[in-house]
């Protein structure tokens, strides 16, 4: 391992360390835990450079998986009056994470569950009841009594995908 | 709504960063196993230390009688006042013992056509022969290359014989000496010089040298005399009287085996008793000279009868090998007789006689030499086993330093 860094993983951290860092801010809920996190995965990345099949999947396990600590007391976005971070808020650490990558990070069930180390019953699960608590807490009505053309829409609205 | 919530967050950069802690880790990795085994290896060595240090397992530890290391290691066969001995092997069985090496060969015979010393001169004496001529003897000299070569000169017998004492090489291996009536002949086998020095007495019949290889004393019965050969550096007399003794070849130096105790021969010309070491030895008669290497003094006796070696035809004989320290052990090796015996007279050939045995000198530190009946043995003395070197087929025979290579 070189002193000086290598280019090819400048590049590669580069080019994905704002979406990443984006993302971990929504499922930490804390812009320090989320760039320690971050970092802590690039750096475990630079240990295995070249060695490492994936790169992508391995960087987001070591950044998204932590944040599961179901014994974790730190409160995500206090001091906030943003609605949509406090709806993230009310939600446990496992439904924002499966909700941040499922609606930011628009990957599909399986593949959070491959990544979290999670069924795909659990995956779906999560889904569910992080998407219901994140309506509610947004003033929003019960998701199954929409009709489903308008339901779409607002999942749609909750990524905003045509932000991106 | 997620992507605006997250899009205030400044742009990170990372790469640097991750880069360096990677390197950083790795190094702190490296340091790690280092320490570790480091850390095994020190505890490892501090875990012989202790169980050597424990000593509960040595304390018990009880080292074998017999030195490991010493395969031929005899046992003794008892002890006399306390000294170990062995017997040796009787008469007729020397032919069948392991051979020492030396430059006597096989079997020690006169040599037919032997070059003059002066044409042929020698580095060590091993071995002095006489050629017996009728009424007269002319010296042959062994050398420690097995070349024989024949002194240009003349002896004539003695009273007892043959002028030849066991003694007449002196310790350098270079001169040989010879009583004669009325004189001492040296004979130096690297020039091949012949001395004759006239002494005050006629009847001449030992020789022994000092260990200085430079004086020689010189000893008939009741008188004895220091000889200066070589060069004197103290300003010695050329010739000094000396206190002599009854039986010829009792005068040796540095020690002296006589009278029951190991005497000291001091620089006056006495012999000092050392007090620590009075011998309580059964010993009847004390028989030929005195050899002493080291610390250690090896002459021959014949003794009483011995109650731990029963005898029924001969006169038991034992070589002793005395030490004058007390931390190195003294030893006995009785001459028994020969183990099948009969009342028919053929067997006597093979009894050794009174008289017919004397330690001749050393190998080296540990192996004295001795005569028997035709044969030349040595005795080991740290293993107890005895040896053959060679067959006698001469009457009388000297042994030089040379017999050593």
């Amino acid at each position: 391992m070189h002193e000086t860094v290598d280019p090819d993983f400048a590049s590669y951290v580069d080019a994905r360390q704002g979406r990443w860092l984006r993302t971990a801010y929504l499922v930490y809920g804390d812009p320090e835990r989320a760039e320690d996190a971050l970092l802590h995965a690039f750096t475990r990345l630079a240990l295995r450079w070249t060695r490492v099949d994936d790169p992508d999947v391995f960087v987001q396990r070591l950044l998204y998986q932590p944040a599961l600590n179901r014994w974790s007391r730190v409160k995500a976005f206090p001091d906030e009056d943003d609605p949509v971070k406090l709806a993230l808020a009310e939600l446990t650490p496992a439904q924002r994470t499966v909700f941040v990558l499922l609606h930011l990070e628009e990957l599909t069930e399986f593949e959070v569950a491959d990544m979290l180390n999670m069924s795909h019953q659990t995956v779906h699960g999560h889904g569910m009841s992080a998407f219901s608590r994140f309506r509610t807490a947004l003033g929003g009505g019960d998701w199954r009594d929409s009709p489903r053309d308008s339901a779409r829409d607002r999942a749609r609205d909750i990524g905003g995908g045509d932000q991106r | 709504m997620l992507a605006k919530a997250s899009d205030r967050l400044p742009e990170p950069d990372l790469a640097d960063a991750a880069w360096a802690a990677g390197v950083e880790t790795k190094r702190r990795r490296r340091r790690s196993v280092l320490i570790g085994l480091i850390a095994a290896v020190l505890i490892a060595v501090i875990a012989a230390i202790g169980v050597s240090l424990s000593g509960d397992d040595n304390s018990q530890f009880i080292p074998p009688i017999t030195p490991p290391s010493n395969t031929n290691y005899l046992a003794p066969d008892g002890q006399i006042n306390g000294i170990d001995f062995w017997v040796a092997p009787p008469s007729g069985s020397e032919r069948f013992l392991d051979r020492l090496e030396t430059p006597l060969g096989d079997r020690l015979q006169q040599p037919d056509n032997v070059e003059p010393l002066a044409d042929r001169p020698l580095d060590r004496i091993a071995a002095v022969v006489l050629d017996d001529r009728g009424d007269r003897y002319v010296p042959l000299l062994l050398g420690s290359d097995s070349s024989w070569a024949r002194a240009d000169v003349e002896l004539l017998p003695i009273r007892t014989g043959t002028p030849l004492s066991s003694g007449a090489v002196s310790p350098d291996g270079r001169i040989a000496a010879f009583p004669q009536p009325g004189e001492l002949v040296t004979v130096d086998v690297a020039t091949a010089e012949v001395f004759r020095i006239k002494m005050p007495v006629q009847d001449i019949r030992s020789v022994s040298w000092l260990p200085d290889a430079q004086r020689v004393l010189v000893s008939g019965p009741g008188v004895a005399y220091r000889v200066l050969v070589g060069e004197s550096s103290s300003g010695d007399e050329p010739l000094v009287a000396i206190a002599g003794a009854a039986d010829p070849s009792a005068v040796t130096a540095p020690f002296r085996l006589d009278k029951g105790a190991v005497l000291r021969y001091m620089a006056g010309g006495q012999w000092t008793v050392d007090s620590a070491l009075q011998l309580q030895l059964p010993v009847r008669a004390w028989v030929g000279q005195t050899f002493s290497v080291d610390s250690t003094a090896a002459r021959l006796f014949i003794a009483d009868n011995l109650p731990e070696v029963r005898t029924n035809s001969s006169q038991p004989q034992v070589v002793a090998a005395i030490s004058t320290l007390r931390a190195e052990p003294s030893r006995l090796l009785i001459l028994g007789e020969p183990t099948v015996m009969s009342s028919t007279p053929m067997d006597r050939p093979y009894v050794r006689e009174p008289g017919c045995c004397a330690v001749l000198g050393w190998y080296d530190h540990n192996t004295p030499l001795f005569q028997v009946r035709g044969w030349v043995l040595a005795w080991d003395l740290n293993s107890g086993r005895v040896r053959r070197v060679t067959e006698l087929a001469v009457a009388g025979l000297a042994i030089g330093p040379g017999i050593h290579p």
